[in-house]
């Protein structure tokens, strides 16, 4: 019973420890922190998802675009160019609603048909390619001239 | 003798009396319950490299969605030749966001295609099982996200995945990868690089739903992954993977 007084404060110091931790431990991990799902893949802050939902969604849909531009929508939805959605060519909406009166995106360059349209090895053969610029203009009956784009024949939302 | 024994016993009472109040506390902590949400699998993502023609839209509207930092991808498309001779040349310039030009090849080529890569958010995901914080996980809708508040950027998760589709954002320093566009498909619309794939290549959707469009396609059609020896059963799924791909 000498030594007795030690043991006491040993313990009172483990026991002050040990609130200490949870104490911290409860202000240090957020609420929502703990399993959700299994242990192995859900161990994580339950708040994180939410969060990352809310982001707002830069490209909306061709049938945001074709609530104003029925025009060029009429031309669209029949021809060749019908799965191509607007932004893909045109950027993203929000860019577009974020200023409604700058000009979207629109580039009549032949770079920008060729994107999908220069002749590659690796393109699916079906798919409409052209393998040279200037022969495919020197191939044509008609008399073209040097300079000439793309746009000048075929019109890109309804092309043929 | 007799004595070690007791003091033995006595012990080992004391340490399994210990441990149990101890869970019992950490229990008791509030986050720490055991949440009632299962995890279920509900999308998937088919890629068709027989329709994919190199033109690097889906690249370049991941980009912008996800304002991803330059010559960093979260998607990207190879571009694989096969030469008559069997040697395999694989390029990618800029990730294929600017599309692909015609390349000089030492030989007669025997055949050559795309073939897109982004997160496979597995069934069995590598990543999240290496991450020491918790800082990245699976969603109650299958998607593999991380919590960029809780990442402190070890990049255990980078060098655990097998498809090389995590890095280190060099803005945040934490990890990034493909979300599968998770704001996007919780708001409603489709992935970005989905909505804008000019030839249908990519797709999108719910498992369980028929009107997906991906439904049909794994009900019928013969899909193939990548890496399947690696055991993580990824939900990305390809048509027409040549044994070539890696």
């Amino acid at each position: 019973m000498k030594h007795y007084n030690h043991i006491i404060r040993c313990i009172l110091l483990l026991v002050i420890v040990v609130i200490g931790f949870f104490i911290a431990r409860g202000a240090l991990v957020p609420e929502s922190f703990g399993v959700h799902g299994t242990y192995t893949y859900g161990y994580h802050r339950g708040d994180s998802a939410a969060e990352q939902a809310d982001r707002y969604a830069l490209y909306q849909g061709s049938t945001k675009c074709i609530t104003c531009h029925a025009e060029q929508s009429l031309l669209w939805q029949p021809g060749r160019h019908a799965a191509v959605s607007c932004e893909s060519c045109h950027g993203n909406w929000q860019a577009h609603n974020n200023n409604t009166s700058a000009t979207i995106e629109k580039d009549n360059s032949v770079e920008t048909c060729m994107l999908c349209h220069r002749k590659l090895n690796a393109r699916p053969s079906t798919f409409p390619q052209i393998p040279e610029f200037g022969r495919h203009l020197a191939d044509q009956d008609e008399q073209l001239q040097q300079g000439m784009l793309c746009v000048d024949c075929h019109d890109p939302h309804d092309p043929m | 003798m007799n004595n070690d024994r007791r003091e033995f016993l006595k012990q080992t009472g004391w340490t399994v009396l210990g441990g149990s109040v101890y869970i019992t506390l950490f229990s008791l902590l509030p986050g720490s319950s055991r949440a009632a949400t299962a995890t279920q699998h509900l999308y998937a993502f088919i890629v068709d490299t027989e329709k994919c023609i190199g033109c690097g839209k889906c690249v370049d509207a991941c980009k912008r969605e996800n304002s991803v930092p330059e010559d960093f991808y979260r998607t990207w498309i190879e571009r694989y030749t096969i030469l008559e001779d069997g040697t395999v040349t694989v390029d990618s310039p800029k990730g294929g966001s600017a599309g692909f030009n015609p390349v000089k090849t030492a030989g007669p080529v025997e055949k050559s295609f795309f073939v897109p890569k982004l997160c496979n958010h597995c069934r069995n995901p590598n990543c999240v099982q290496v991450c020491p914080v918790g800082a990245t996980y699976v969603t109650k809708e299958g998607f593999v996200l991380v919590d960029e508040k809780h990442c402190v950027g070890c990049s255990y998760c980078v060098m655990a995945c097998p498809y090389g589709a995590r890095f280190v954002n060099p803005h945040t320093h934490t990890a990034d990868k493909c979300t599968w566009c998770y704001h996007r498909i919780m708001q409603g619309h489709t992935t970005a690089c989905v909505s804008v794939c000019p030839t249908r290549a990519r797709l999108f959707g719910r498992v369980d739903d028929p009107q997906s469009s991906v439904y049909t396609i794994l009900k019928k059609n013969r899909l193939q992954v990548l890496k399947p020896e690696t055991g993580n059963e990824p939900l990305t799924m390809y048509i027409g993977l040549d044994k070539e791909v890696r």
